[in-house]
């Protein structure tokens, strides 16, 4: 190539051509993973305001502060409350009993109407059905096999790049 | 949702806008439409792969990170190359050297380090003594193109290797679009008279 002569002409045309047909060089592979990994995406407004709450909650001198200012107001608050309840233990108590008894009889309510509708409906003799004729641990084991797959498919979903945004990057 | 598909199809206005607004896939696709062109100018800047990278990477990250600052009424890619260019000629100035070793990178000792970190020419379909000629000429012009002052190199690589336009490198490098015409002139009567070997 030392030899080879160019005219002035020729060699700026060629030096053009030349530049213009540069190749351009790529970095190593995992380039963009690595700025990636650095790069801080935009988040919600209130996730914001929340993180920053926190870190500046966290601080040292601040933790303390707000540990003590919590302690305080849970004595206050009993030192309040408790001679209260004190005097109307009775009360109290008649109203707990009270409270007690309605969840209950809520409960025994719902339980006794399951139990009507498992009857009247018939899942009571299929299921008694299914037992006698040995089909009721296979239904219930395909029955579990889908409910997990369902929720590893949920979760596959949740997980899917495509989705990935500021907040489920948070 | 834009898809990483449709991405592609968007302007870079567009794209800035959807990473703005918290979308990674756009980040991405910004990485991956400046990726070549701002390392390449970087390389050919500084003439270190490593270095090239790690200045490279900075780039993207001071880019990517302070979006919210970016002005739509200006072009991203002035923005960003403009970046990548002062990363690269403020790490020129920390070395002092304005004119590079034409062959590998300033650390190459060994011949074998020399050849592995010497910019390469490209390879076209050619005869084979045209391809040969073609080249040892592209050897010769990235080792010219080292030996040019860094405004010279910076004005040269964006206007015929990236193709940018005059005022694009005005933007980018914030000098007059007079300036810019200027040492791009200058910088080709410089190859040429580099390259004057190989005239008649």
């Amino acid at each position: 190539m030392a030899d080879k002569q160019l005219d002035a002409g020729d060699l700026d045309l060629r030096v053009l051509r030349e530049l213009t047909a540069l190749r351009s060089f790529a970095p190593s592979r995992g380039f963009p993973d690595r700025v990636m990994a650095r790069v801080r995406l935009p988040q919600p407004a209130a996730l914001v305001l929340l993180r920053r709450a926190g870190a500046w909650a966290i601080q040292p001198r601040r933790a303390v502060t707000f540990a003590t200012a919590y302690a305080a107001s849970v004595a206050i608050a009993l030192r309040l409350t408790l001679p209260w309840l004190s005097s109307h233990w009775s009360a109290v108590k008649l109203a707990v009993s009270w409270i007690g008894t309605q969840i209950g009889s809520l409960a025994n309510t719902l339980a006794l109407t399951g139990a009507d509708w498992a009857v009247r409906s018939g899942v009571t003799d299929a299921v008694r059905t299914a037992a006698a004729s040995g089909k009721m641990w296979p239904a219930l084991a395909a029955l579990s096999i889908g409910y997990a797959a369902g929720g590893y498919g949920f979760y596959v979903l949740l997980k899917a790049p495509g989705r990935t945004d500021a907040l489920a990057r948070s | 949702m834009a898809t990483a598909k449709d991405l592609r199809t968007l302007g870079d206005r567009e794209v800035v806008a959807l990473a703005k607004a918290g979308r990674e896939a756009a980040y991405r696709e910004l990485l991956s439409r400046y990726e070549r062109p701002v390392f390449s100018l970087i390389y050919r800047m500084v003439r270190d792969r490593a270095l090239a990278e790690d200045l490279a990477q900075e780039t993207f990250i001071k880019v990517l990170n302070a979006l919210d600052t970016y002005r739509p009424e200006f072009k991203f890619s002035s923005w960003i190359f403009k970046i990548a260019n002062n990363a690269a000629i403020d790490q020129l100035r920390k070395r002092e050297v304005d004119t590079l070793s034409l062959d590998g990178a300033p650390g190459a000792r060994t011949a074998d380090e020399v050849e592995a970190t010497a910019l390469q020419a490209v390879d076209r379909g050619e005869s084979p003594l045209a391809e040969l000629e073609s080249r040892e000429l592209g050897a010769e012009i990235e080792r010219a193109i080292g030996r040019l002052r860094p405004e010279y190199r910076t004005a040269i690589l964006l206007r015929h290797v990236e193709g940018r336009a005059y005022e694009e490198i005005a933007e980018v490098m914030d000098l007059p679009l007079g300036t810019v015409k200027t040492y791009i002139h200058r910088a080709r009567l410089e190859l040429r008279e580099y390259l004057t070997h190989l005239r008649t």
